[in-house]
């Protein structure tokens, strides 16, 4: 028989807002491919750098935790700020992003293997998901005004807060990907 | 003074489902900030290769209009025929992707510049706005079957092509941003 593949975006049951348990629903793919991609990878390959000033395989995955934990917070939760020291662990500082030209990884990060970056994306979705799920279709439409430590005042609405965790992900997920090559290829390093 | 920046996903006015078109919102905020994010890149970066077997820029573009016009073909389009030469003027193997260990970018897409990629963006946009526009809440909820390249069967819905075309741009995005960053301190 021939293989078959199913991708069916459907609303998991247990939210208020079918609209937004598929944005859910589309989080939960990320992760999935996320770890499906990232297994076997080592300590080393985790801290490793193609280049001084790059970042991470390691880096990245604190900061898809980090930025999800502090949209959740100040996103969804319309917190004037996050904590997400003591949400999941980790604080901006160090997640290590952005790195400096020239600097090696975040040190805060050095020696931890693939569950201890696990953990740390897990405890940023079980969050994530708990806020969720008391979101009406309604508060897509939120908008949320922030005032920046640089004066800018930033709007943005719910749905776009949403839309930004799926996107940042796969972003950073396909920079994941590419960085597993280029330590695959150690010509590639610059 | 002080800046304002907004960030807001809403659907364009003429697209018929608020589903759909939040999709297209999102492709067309990943295409502006993709579009931002590439204006400086010359012929050599676009081309350049951070080693054998390892894809460019340019084929990262080309390969995210040709996927755009496929999955606009399969979902919105419900056709069970595919091709992108008509709306494109490149093939669907044309990006050269995916490239075999060791290899070099293909002949078609050497000494492009800038402004051909965005052409093909461009076109592509242009195809599946069309077509998302034109989906109705009704549609979003269809199953759709077809048979890939390889002989086997895929089972989807319109919801995750949409949803896949835009995490789809996003992944090779950043990873054009990448590339960028590695071409600009190469040999730092």
């Amino acid at each position: 028989m021939a293989p078959r593949l199913e991708t069916l975006l459907e609303a998991p049951p247990g939210f208020r807002s079918p609209a937004v348990a598929r944005f859910v629903w589309q989080l939960d793919e990320q992760r999935r491919v996320l770890l499906d991609d990232t297994r076997g990878l080592s300590p080393a390959d985790l801290e490793w750098q193609p280049a001084p000033g790059m970042n991470s395989i390691g880096m990245l995955l604190a900061h898809i935790a980090y930025a999800e934990s502090h949209l959740s917070q100040v996103g969804l939760e319309g917190k004037a700020t996050s904590d997400t020291r003591a949400a999941i662990g980790l604080s901006e500082d160090e997640e290590g992003m952005p790195l400096a030209p020239g600097a090696p990884p975040s040190p805060a990060l050095a020696g931890h293997d693939l569950a201890w970056f696990d953990a740390l994306l897990a405890r940023a979705r079980e969050h994530t998901r708990r806020v969720a799920m008391t979101l009406t279709d309604e508060a897509l439409a939120r908008e949320v005004h922030r005032l920046r430590p640089d004066g800018t005042e930033r709007v943005f609405n719910l749905g776009w807060v949403f839309y930004h965790m799926i996107e940042h992900e796969a972003g950073h997920h396909g920079q994941i990907n590419l960085l597993r090559h280029l330590r695959r290829n150690p010509g590639a390093a610059s | 003074m002080p800046l304002l920046m907004r960030s807001l996903i809403l659907p364009p006015a003429d697209v018929r489902s608020h589903e759909a078109g939040s999709f297209l919102a999102q492709l067309d905020d990943q295409t502006e900030r993709l579009t931002e994010d590439t204006r400086a890149l010359t012929p050599a970066a676009l081309a350049w290769q951070p080693a054998p077997g390892l894809n460019t820029i340019g084929m990262l573009l080309a390969h995210i209009a040709i996927v755009e016009v496929f999955w606009t073909q399969v979902g919105p389009l419900r056709l069970t025929a595919y091709e992108c030469e008509s709306v494109l003027g490149i093939g669907v193997d044309d990006d050269g992707m995916p490239l075999s260990e060791g290899g070099l970018p293909p002949a078609g897409l050497a000494g492009k510049d800038l402004a051909f990629f965005d052409d093909l963006l461009a076109r592509a946009r242009r195809y599946s706005r069309r077509a998302i526009a034109a989906l109705t809440d009704a549609d979003m909820a269809a199953e759709i079957h077809r048979t890939r390249r390889d002989g086997s069967a895929h089972d989807t819905n319109m919801r995750w092509i949409l949803y896949h075309m835009v995490e789809h741009t996003a992944g090779h995005y950043y990873q054009i941003n990448l590339l960028a960053h590695q071409y600009r301190i190469r040999g730092a």
